[in-house]
């Protein structure tokens, strides 16, 4: 609804009302020409621009004029339509077998064998067909990048451009399905927080060009528009060096040898973001300088510079250096796995099974009970397989996780994107102490679940450390003391308010555990007793706020408030806090997220860095 | 005018003053009820004299129950409806037994609707419906005049611009 560009690009894009198959053709003719007009001076002065920041404002102007011109379109493997589309083939094929088995039962042999040729000649039309339409289809497939969006164009006769405006960009991930990881490519999933389906998805592309685009997207959406021939200038390897040097001579012990004690220290932890923010920032800055000294001849604004631009129009931009935070080893996931409820149901209910059937030799009681076994079995099994192997490292880009056994999966959660933290621990990992961490992404949704967690399952301090990584600054100079109040503390303490005495006969178990406090970022919830959880929201992020009471709470003088958050797997409410308290929480809070608002960073999350960097230098 | 207690409770944040909505939302939400109940009602009666077997009356008997204790609630669900616009957000206020308070604030409204069904359009009756990024804001204003709630849209519209922040 605030979005200045056209929202229906197809009414405003001459490409896409030409009927004739030739997409691809007036944007690359369109392209060399506007650049080598010296008097058009809108466009190749924004793009021969070396700092992003400079380009980022003017930009916008000409790309909204028309969004398809100067584009530089390209197209997604070939190989796509049989790595999206090999299930449907299986299918098919499994159909027209059993078909035909069925067939060779009560046929002849003359029958037999034109019903052969007659199911060979059906395979082989619908397989031409359905290459066909394949075929068709990946050459209607393109997409582009400019510097403040993402076009993808698809479909044969119902065309669609989705145009995914980087500005709104919640989460990058690269995911390589298994059929994806044998050959070698990859699909990148954009989030751009537009409901259900909303997800810009391009693919598939071989791997490198794949971390490639999503390097460069990144780059773009945070606000530091790398030059694709800048980078060339500098090859990648001095400018990761040097970050990777200034990290790790800067804070990198913070993280790597104590992760509990980040938490703890949040102004060390801060600055460590910055630190490391920084030294990407001056890598890019090195970079471009490079690339300036590299070609002299050619200022800024200069149309000599650009015609390097079109030709890839993309890739080559430095993948953001990362450090490593935390690891998951495969024992302690299948430990965590055993210990779960899902677990403990499985053996408990296979147990059962196998002795009702010993005890009446009766086995039609356990074909009956054969689904929820296979449920439970295919649940724990999609959790292991999802959460193989998951590591999360830390960059100026956010957070990167990867995992998967089967399909791997990277995910990239750029800084300010996360809009509620879950610390939660099942009954089982009391004594282990041990926790998971999950978080609410726009655009996520409820659906990906697998997507939604940050830590699948690690001691309190490497959870602790896992929420550091998408809230730095507790807002308190103790964090640690307040978040273990968080975590296991039961009744009113130092710092959080809990549900009244009264409000056992509400919640006789976990009333004490029922509570709520605020830092200066965040706000913490927690609750239950025998499944603990502890929900952070940080401030800015509040979507609404509500209260409820029903008639018992009315009588007790309780009621329950509830922070609204994007979809998610979590949901933040306290329930039958005293009344009083509950009514100066949401009037507090409604304010408390105002002004965090006003105060919140830049959506392209490096200019302010770039900023800091400009006024030191 | 409003029987509830007035105290200052958790539902009256300080300093606010509440709007109420259209009386007229009270017919409306009750010709609805009753069109629901009057299907068993009368294939109720129906069979009861048919048959003449009295427990059908039992099928007639408890939706008009339901109707005739409608009656009693609904104006009074409506006059506990109310809104408020502060500077930087919405208050919506709702319920008699079950009381909910909402606050949207007006940074954070991806989009208004205005929605008027075909029995409130002829009550001249229109709801404000309000969504945000997330889908658990149960926020309405149900019961506004078309010109109200035009205008308030268009006031939320406008205040949502000036205060828009990302997610």
């Amino acid at each position: 609804m605030h979005d200045p560009a056209p929202t229906d690009p197809a009414l405003t894009d001459p490409a896409l009302t030409d009927p004739a198959p030739t997409d691809l053709t007036p944007s690359d003719d369109a392209m060399p020409s506007d650049d080598a007009m010296p008097s058009d001076d809108a466009m190749p002065t924004d793009r021969a621009t070396p700092s992003g920041v400079v380009a980022q404002d003017a930009v916008p102007k000409g790309a909204t004029a028309d969004p398809a011109a100067g584009l530089d379109w390209r197209r997604v493997h070939p190989v796509t339509p049989l790595v999206r589309g090999w299930a449907v083939l299986v299918a098919v094929l499994v159909v027209v077998g059993q078909q035909s088995f069925g067939g060779v039962v009560s046929g002849d042999g003359l029958d037999l064998t034109r019903y052969w040729v007659q199911v060979l000649l059906g395979v082989v039309v619908l397989l031409l067909g359905a290459l066909g339409i394949s075929a068709l289809a990946w050459r209607k497939t393109s997409f582009a990048i400019d510097d403040d969006s993402v076009h993808l164009r698809t479909g044969i006769l119902f065309k669609q451009q989705r145009n995914a405006r980087l500005t709104r960009l919640q989460a990058v991930d690269l995911n390589q399905p298994l059929l994806g990881r044998l050959v070698g490519l990859a699909e990148l999933r954009l989030e751009v927080a537009g409901g259900a389906d909303s997800a810009v998805r391009i693919g598939f592309l071989r791997l490198a060009d794949a971390e490639q685009l999503r390097n460069e997207i990144l780059a773009r959406a945070a606000g530091v528009a790398r030059r694709p021939d800048a980078a060339a200038g500098v090859p990648g390897h001095p400018a990761n060096d040097g970050a990777g040097h200034a990290s790790s001579a800067g804070h990198a012990p913070s993280v790597a040898t104590g992760p509990g004690e980040a938490p703890a220290d949040p102004t060390g932890a801060d600055a460590a973001m910055v630190d490391a923010a920084t030294a990407d920032a001056v890598t890019v800055e090195a970079a471009t300088a490079g690339a300036a000294a590299s070609t002299p001849a050619t200022p800024a604004g200069t149309p000599g510079l650009v015609p390097g631009t079109p030709a890839h129009g993309l890739g080559l931009a430095v993948e953001a250096p990362e450090r490593p935070v935390l690891e998951l080893a495969p024992g302690r996931l299948v430990w965590s796995l055993v210990r779960s409820l899902p677990f403990v149901a499985f053996v408990v209910g296979v147990a059962a099974l196998v002795g009702v059937a010993i005890g009446t030799r009766d086995l039609s009681i356990a074909y009956a009970a054969l689904p929820a076994a296979l449920g439970a079995g295919g649940f724990l099994f999609s959790r292991f397989s999802g959460e193989f192997g998951f590591r999360s490292a830390i960059s100026p880009d956010g957070v990167r996780l990867r995992h998967g056994l089967l399909e791997s999966r990277a995910q990239t959660i750029p800084p300010g994107r996360v809009q509620a933290v879950q610390l939660h621990q099942g009954m089982l990992w009391r004594d282990r102490d041990w926790w998971r961490v999950e978080v609410n992404v726009a655009g996520y949704g409820v659906t990906s679940e697998s997507s939604s967690v940050l830590l699948p399952v690690g001691t309190r301090d490497e959870a602790l450390t896992a929420l550091w990584l998408v809230l730095p600054d507790l807002g308190d100079a103790h964090a640690r003391e307040v978040l273990d109040e968080a975590l296991v503390g039961s009744g009113p303490g130092e710092r959080f308010t809990t549900a009244p005495r009264r409000a056992r006969w509400l919640d006789p178990w976990a009333w004490q555990r029922q509570g709520f406090a605020v830092t200066g970022t965040a706000l913490l919830l927690r609750r239950g007793r025998f499944v603990r959880s502890t929900v952070v929201v940080p401030h800015e992020r509040t979507q609404s706020l509500g209260l409820d009471q029903g008639p018992l709470q009315r009588r007790l003088g309780v009621a329950s408030f509830a922070v609204h958050s994007t979809p998610g797997p979590v949901s933040p409410s306290v329930a039958h806090l005293d009344e009083r308290d509950a009514a100066a929480l949401i009037d507090a809070q409604a304010a408390r997220a105002r002004r965090a608002r006003e105060h919140a960073g830049p959506e392209q999350w490096m200019r302010s860095v770039l900023a800091v960097v400009g006024d030191e230098s | 005018m409003d029987p509830q207690p007035t105290h200052p409770g958790p539902f009256d944040p300080a300093g606010v003053e509440w709007s109420s909505v259209s009386p007229r939302l009270v017919p409306a939400r009750l010709l609805v009820v009753g069109i629901v109940c009057a299907v068993p009602v009368v294939v109720g009666a129906l069979l009861a004299v048919l048959l003449s077997a009295p427990w059908w009356w039992l099928l007639a008997g408890v939706p008009a129950a339901v109707f005739v204790w409608s009656c009693v609630l609904v104006p009074r669900q409506v006059r506990a409806t109310r809104y408020a616009e502060r500077d930087d957000d919405l208050l919506i206020r709702r319920g008699i037994m079950f009381r909910s308070l909402v606050v949207v604030p007006y940074g954070r409204l991806q989009y208004v609707d205005v929605e008027a069904g075909p029995f409130a359009a002829r009550f001249g009756i229109a709801k404000v419906q309000l969504h945000t990024a997330s889908p658990a804001t149960d926020a309405a204003v149900p019961g506004l005049p078309p010109a109200e709630a035009a205008r308030l849209r268009d006031r939320l519209s406008e205040r949502g611009q000036a205060r828009l922040a990302g997610l």
